[in-house]
């Protein structure tokens, strides 16, 4: 195994008794067994109470210059001409061939600076291509370790930010600068979660006392910090696609159903032409949500049938959902399938009736 | 850390055996490191009443958020009890892995077998 880097809150999750896994490079909390946790009971303190995340892997990365946005813009798919300054954006970083190389929150500054939050195994890769890219005078600087990332997810997510004094009176996908005992952090109403929350922008340096600041406050309304595992199993509730399962180069967001997230007015973005074909022929294959009728659990790459046998497609992400109590996944499947259907999973050689419904599998809540 | 208790037999893939007074029937479970190792189990699937199992085969799954994995026989045998509790209260293998979250009995066909199963010194560095 290569060295795994480590976020500034490291040893708050050995001392936690997390159990850590590599993810994307990084050694991150999946979940904080040893502390009472697990993946279950952090899962429904999002969804009943709050709950800390230490999502520092994630990149961070400023692009300035002039007219930054205006480059950024004929780069990535969606359109920043629909967003003001102190708004964020989902968008995606795609290939020429339509493919996605990941998708990524863009911060909008002003119309000479942007901040962007990658994945943090392609942030890399985003900036290389958005380097390549820029016109003379427009930087894009690698920033994945002058910033942690701390989200607090669940309906008592605005009394935490009250409590240690930063503004929660945000509209979703607005963000604002602000300060807890002195130290600086971006206050973003944004999340993975479906649940109101806010991602924490402090220093690299800071952020182990804004962890504790936050960690002390969540714990007196009845919240616990929760790892990676529930952070997973909470947007799979919600169908929210994940980058190298439901999204990737192979995989278009005409076929993820994320063309929301693509300016298709705009006349320059990368994958313009490629998407624009896609779209207009149709997809060859759709992002599905499946919820299983029996106690098949559905797992990235299972196959799936319809009811005479033949292959119709494959999960591409898929977990037991606490919230609902049954198996829950997202699948690609031929366009021939529709909202209603029953097929059947390959569990391990064992058939496992499903249905196809549309995501979310749990209500959102993050307006 | 994990607990390995004094009074069971255990196998390298995490699993326990204790022995009844006449050594003709077993109960088997996974063991307290195998169960903080799977995280949350969700699902497991025991055999029916009545079958027959190899030692080393797979012969059922403990299914957590995250992870599947295979149990497999620790001895040769037949089923006689499966812990139906299992089915509506999973989490039994997180709370209580050598007790409430037993998984199944099996009458042995090779007694000898026993024998040949790791005593709780030679197990408990494997636990770690």
């Amino acid at each position: 195994m290569t060295d795994l880097r480590r976020s500034p809150m490291h040893d708050r999750h050995v001392a936690l008794g997390a159990k850590l896994a590599d993810f994307g490079g990084w050694e991150m909390p999946i979940e904080y067994a040893a502390s009472g946790g697990g993946v279950l009971r952090e899962h429904a303190t999002v969804r009943e109470i709050v709950g800390l995340f230490d999502v520092s892997h994630l990149g961070k990365v400023t692009v300035s210059g002039p007219d930054a946005r205006g480059f950024l813009n004929r780069c990535l798919s969606n359109d920043l001409a629909r967003i003001g300054p102190g708004r964020a954006q989902y968008t995606l970083c795609c290939t020429d061939q339509g493919g996605v190389v990941d998708d990524l929150i863009t911060y909008l500054l002003g119309d000479d600076q942007l901040f962007l939050v990658p994945n943090a195994a392609n942030t890399a890769e985003v900036v290389r291509r958005l380097r390549e890219a820029a016109p003379s005078g427009v930087s894009v600087v690698d920033q994945h370790e002058d910033y942690g990332v701390l989200a607090v997810q669940g309906p008592r997510s605005a009394d935490v930010l009250h409590r240690v004094g930063l503004p929660a009176e945000l509209p979703y996908m607005a963000f604002v600068d602000a300060t807890v005992q002195g130290r600086p952090v971006r206050v973003c109403r944004t999340g993975y979660t479906g649940e109101h929350g806010y991602e924490l922008i402090p220093t690299w340096r800071d952020s182990p006392a804004v962890w504790d600041a936050l960690a002390a406050v969540v714990e007196e309304v009845g919240g616990r910090p929760a790892g990676l595992g529930a952070r997973d199993t909470l947007r799979t509730e919600m169908g929210y696609p994940l980058h190298g399962q439901d999204l990737s180069p192979t995989i278009s967001p005409v076929q993820a159903r994320a063309g929301w997230a693509v300016g298709w007015t705009k006349d320059r973005f990368w994958g313009r032409e490629a998407l624009l074909r896609e779209r207009e022929a149709g997809a060859r294959r759709l992002l599905w949500g499946l919820e299983s009728l029996d106690r098949g659990i559905p797992r990235p790459h299972m196959a799936v049938q319809d009811s005479a046998g033949a292959p119709v497609g494959e999960v591409t992400s898929g977990t037991f959902s606490p919230t609902r109590k049954r198996g829950i996944g997202l699948a690609l499947l031929d366009p021939v399938v529709g909202e209603g259907d029953e097929l059947s999973l390959d569990v391990r050689g064992r058939p496992s009736a499903v249905r196809v419904v549309k995501p979310p599998f749990v209500e959102s809540h993050v307006r | 850390m994990a607990s390995v208790p004094d009074d069971l037999k255990y196998t390298a893939e995490h699993e326990w055996v204790r022995a009844d007074n006449n050594g003709s029937t077993v109960r088997i479970g996974i063991t307290d490191f195998a169960q903080q190792s799977l995280g949350d189990v969700v699902y497991v699937s025991l055999p029916a009443i009545g079958s027959a199992l190899t030692q080393g085969d797979a012969f059922g799954e403990v299914e957590s958020t995250k992870s599947v994995s295979d149990l497999y026989a620790p001895v040769s045998g037949t089923v006689t009890a499966r812990n139906e509790d299992l089915d509506e209260h999973p989490e039994a293998i997180n709370a209580d892995p050598y007790g409430a979250g037993w998984i199944v009995e099996i009458e042995l066909s090779e007694p000898d077998q026993i024998e040949e199963l790791l005593d709780p010194d030679a197990y408990g560095p494997m636990s770690g």
